[in-house]
Parts: structure tokens; C-alpha cells; sequence
């Protein structure tokens, strides 16, 4: 409970907390879009290729000045699910598929951690993208290049009622270590007493913010705070066409196999 | 300009679940008035100050807010002249950062970008919490987010200021700027307040309420004795 707690406060924090890259929103969101559609398409069978792909958040964290030991923590909230939907790879796939010296690897163990990997790379990736703007600041560019209105106040009511729901699971977890004398698990009656509980808490909180809401004019439609407006400027196609062509050539070049031919 | 006033005839209200946290609320503050709202936990005051712009109705008797009945339709004019600081900072601040929720009135207002900003910064200055802007509310510690949640109000240069507990939690300095916003603001003020030095100062009349009625209304020293006793 406390690693979720932790992993929950933290993308929480993460959310906009970054220095902005500079980038347009917009060009932020393709080259994820893309680096996503060409990271998860490597097939299984080519481990080192997708190994390149791990470079990315590293290299976007440098550029844009955020802290990778954060984004990699954060990109932990994944491991579990990689773990369990990978589980049985390595119990069935048993085909040796690489040697390195006299230890075979089968290749349900190289598909087991491609798939922990990729998971965990798209959790990067995608807090990289929301670290500078926020989730707000993407609804907002999704926006301004023609998503409904309706829809991203839809999104973002739903991430803002999500931080709500975290908010309170996070607050009750701790009331009940305070009072738990050091019982670390809860047993299953407890589970269900504290789930119902959340959600009570939850609707009242929402409800709540709810008012605040509607006490200052809302109207339904998120209004829209742009002081300065940003444009695309030539360095935003730059970044782009750059980052495509990265992700190409990582995708369809296996450059292991040239270094290791260069070598 | 007599009409910002606040009148209460006969309110009565049931919490969904059936309690009944107001029995029959009579009370007008006229324009320009500080008022005090006073009573133990739980009396019922932050249940009347929902119901000065029409968050909560109701079940029996009126809410009138300068000469227009609070109702469902007139709600969402008579929030554009009421402000309102909640209770719970948590509750007030819901924008990612600091800077666009104080911006969200203002902006829901129809305001130009220009004033908006005028206001964003004027609003952030006078509670001390300008260098804030950027911020996450989450991150705040909770005085901060009182100092914010003010801001987001003023911002909205409302007619009518309601406030829910509004120095609860500040240290010294941040309470001294929130009485010196109170005390500079011509308009009508209605103030729910366990602070009964603030209610001194600041208010030359009070509310007393205990168990969802009035049990005094009158000048502050009479009410807070009263109040004593009560105790
Ligand atoms: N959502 C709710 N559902 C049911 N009952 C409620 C709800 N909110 C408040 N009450 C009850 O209504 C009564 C009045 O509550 P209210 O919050 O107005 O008190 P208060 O005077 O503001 O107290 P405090 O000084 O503690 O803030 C209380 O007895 C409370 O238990
Ligand atoms: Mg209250």
C-alpha cells in the first residue's frame, strides 16, 4: 500500500510540476504518439532493437531539463501489471532464442521482458509528455487543432475527479496506519469497509469540488487561461521531423546488428 | 446602492440523509454590513453560507439576495455577486495550477484576457501569495492554500463577500492580510467564525446560531457573552 501511495503522490506531483520544454504541446504530443506506435510495434523477436527505444526518456529528460531518476520511479507504478501479464511467457515459450556464453535464454523469458520494458517505456513516455504542460496543457492543444470542447472538459473532469479519488485513498491510508499499531495488511473484510468507504468520501469530495465550481460561474465549459499565447515556431518542425526520423530508423534499421558488423 | 443585501425568512434545510441542520433561519444584512456568523461545531453555519448563493435550496422558507429570490434559474446570477471562500481550501482549489484558478472566476465572467490578468496578480498580491503562480495547489501547505483560495474570490470583485472560517489555520501574518482585506472591503460581508478577536474587531454585529436556529442577533459583545454562556 505505501509503494502505491508513493507512486500515486508522486505522478500526482509530477503533473505539470516540470520546467516547460519550450515545445509546443502539440509537436510534444506527435513525437510521443509516434515514438509510442513505433516502440510497441518492434516485434517481440527483436529484443535489441527495442533496447534503442530506452534511450528516448533519457535523452527527452536531458533536453528538457526534467529529472530522469523521477520519471523512471514513476514509470514503477507499471511493474506490477508488466509482471503478472508476462507470467506465464517464460513457462511456455521455452525455445532457446539467444546464447550468451554457455547460458541459454528462451525466448518466453525475451518476450517476458520485452513486454516489463515496453510497459514501462510507455509510462515514461507519457510522463514526460504531461510533465511540462500538464494533462491540462495537452486538452488544451488538442483543442486549439480541433478536439470538441465538450470532450476535453469531459477529460479533464475526469482526470480532476481521478486526482479527487487518489487525494482520499492517499488521506485514508494514512489515518489507518496511524491508528494500525503496525498491522501492515488489511484482511478482506477490511478491504471491502475501506473500498466503500473511498467511495462515499469520494462523491462527497467531488461533490464538493463541485460547488466550489459552480460558486465561481461554471457554466460547463472549462474556460481557457492563455496569457501568452504559444506558437509553432520552426524549432517545434525541427524537433519533430528529427524525432520521426529517429524513430524510423530505430524501427525499421537494426543498428545493433551494424555496430556488432562494424566491430 | 442598497441592494446587496442577504435576507433569510423562515430557512429551513434537510441534508439528504434527512438531518435537519437548519430550523426556521431569519436573519437581513443590509448592504455595506460586517456581520458575524458564531456557533459551536456543527450549529449550522457553513450549511446557512451555502445557501446565500443558491448551492443549496431550501426545503422550506426563502434566501433573498439584493431583491432576487435564490432559486435554481436565478442561481447563477447571484453567484456572479456573491463570493464565497469554503471551509476547506481543498474543496475551492480544483485547476492545476495556482494562476488559472484564480484566473477561473474571472474568466467564467466573460472577462477580457487583460483585466483577467490584472486581476489574476492583483488578487495574488493582496493575500501574500503572489510567487505562487505556477504552482500545483496540491503542493501547498494549507494556510497557502487558504491565502489561494481568498485569492480566487477576490479575484471575481464580488458585491457581496461570504466566508467560511477564513483565517482557520493562517500564521499571524497571513491572518493580518486577510483582516486587512475584511476590513478595506466597502461591500456586504457575512463571516461563519470560530475567531471571536476577528469577530471583534472587524464585525460590530452578530449571528448566533445553535442547532440550526438564531439564538442571537445583535451587537458582537452581547452575542459572543451569550455565546460564553452557552458554553
Ligand atoms: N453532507 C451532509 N450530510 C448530512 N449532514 C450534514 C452534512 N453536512 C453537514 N451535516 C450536518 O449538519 C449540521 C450542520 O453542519 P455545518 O457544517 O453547517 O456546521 P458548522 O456550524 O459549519 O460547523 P463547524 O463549526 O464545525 O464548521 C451538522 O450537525 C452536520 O453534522
Ligand atoms: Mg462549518
Amino acid at each position: 500500500m505505501e509503494r502505491i501511495e508513493k507512486a500515486i503522490t508522486s505522478l500526482q506531483r509530477m503533473q505539470g510540476s516540470g520546467p516547460e520544454s519550450g515545445l509546443h504541446p502539440l509537436c510534444l504530443f506527435v513525437i510521443t504518439v509516434a515514438y509510442l506506435v513505433a516502440m510497441l510495434s518492434v516485434p517481440v523477436s527483436a529484443f535489441t532493437m527495442l533496447l534503442w527505444f530506452a534511450l528516448y526518456p533519457v535523452v527527452m529528460a536531458a533536453l528538457t531539463g526534467l529529472d530522469f531518476t523521477r520519471i523512471f520511479t514513476g514509470s514503477l507504478i507499471a511493474l506490477p501489471f508488466a509482471l503478472l501479464i508476462g507470467l506465464f511467457n517464460p513457462i511456455y515459450q521455452t525455445r532457446t532464442a539467444l546464447r550468451v556464453g554457455s547460458l541459454a535464454i528462451s525466448e518466453g523469458w525475451i518476450s517476458y521482458l520485452s513486454i516489463i520494458l515496453r510497459s514501462m517505456l510507455s509510462v515514461q513516455a507519457l510522463l514526460v509528455l504531461v510533465s511540462g504542460k500538464g494533462f491540462t496543457g495537452l486538452c488544451r492543444s488538442l483543442e486549439s487543432v480541433g478536439m470538441p470542447r465538450l470532450l476535453s472538459t469531459q477529460l479533464l473532469m475526469v482526470y480532476r475527479y481521478l486526482t479527487v479519488l487518489l487525494q482520499e485513498a492517499v488521506d485514508m491510508t494514512r489515518a489507518r496506519r496511524a491508528r494500525g499499531y503496525g498491522r501492515r495488511h488489511l484482511s478482506m473484510k477490511m478491504w471491502g469497509a475501506f473500498c466503500g468507504q473511498l467511495f462515499l468520501r469520494t462523491v462527497a469530495r467531488a461533490e464538493a469540488v463541485n460547488r466550489a465550481m459552480l460558486a465561481r460561474g461554471f457554466d460547463g465549459r472549462m474556460p481557457r487561461y492563455q496569457p501568452v499565447r504559444q506558437r509553432w515556431t520552426l524549432r517545434d518542425t525541427l524537433t519533430l521531423g528529427a524525432s520521426l526520423a529517429c524513430f524510423a530508423l530505430l524501427r525499421f534499421v537494426d543498428i545493433s546488428r551494424i555496430f556488432t558488423h562494424l566491430l | 446602492m442598497s441592494h446587496h443585501y442577504i435576507q433569510f425568512t423562515d430557512v429551513h434545510y434537510a441534508y439528504p440523509n434527512g438531518y435537519e441542520a437548519l430550523r426556521g433561519i431569519t436573519f437581513r444584512v443590509t448592504h455595506g454590513e460586517k456581520v458575524a456568523l458564531l456557533g459551536m461545531n456543527g450549529a449550522g453555519k457553513s450549511t446557512v453560507l451555502l445557501h446565500t448563493n443558491g448551492l443549496l435550496l431550501p426545503s422550506k422558507g426563502e434566501v433573498n439576495v439584493g431583491g432576487i429570490p435564490v432559486t435554481k434559474k436565478t442561481a447563477p446570477g447571484v453567484r456572479r455577486a456573491v463570493g464565497m471562500l469554503f471551509q476547506n481550501p481543498d474543496d475551492q482549489l480544483f485547476m492545476p495550477t495556482v494562476e488559472e484558478d484564480v484566473a477561473f472566476g474571472p474568466l467564467n465572467m466573460g472577462l477580457e484576457m487583460a483585466e483577467v490578468q490584472r486581476r489574476v496578480r492583483e488578487a495574488l498580491a493582496r493575500t501574500g501569495a503572489g510567487g505562487l503562480e505556477k504552482r500545483s495547489p496540491f503542493q501547498l501547505s494549507g494556510g497557502q492554500k487558504k491565502s489561494v483560495a481568498m485569492a480566487t474570490i477576490l479575484s471575481m470583485e464580488p458585491e457581496i463577500l461570504v466566508m467560511d472560517e477564513p483565517t482557520a489555520e493562517l500564521d499571524l501574518a497571513a491572518r493580518n492580510k486577510v483582516i486587512d482585506i475584511i476590513s478595506r472591503y466597502t461591500h456586504t460581508c457575512l463571516i461563519a467564525t470560530h475567531d471571536l478577536d476577528l469577530a471583534c474587531g472587524l464585525c460590530p454585529r452578530s449571528i448566533l446560531i445553535d442547532g440550526g436556529k438564531v439564538v442571537a442577533d445583535g451587537p458582537t459583545e452581547e452575542v459572543i457573552a451569550r455565546l460564553k454562556e452557552m458554553i
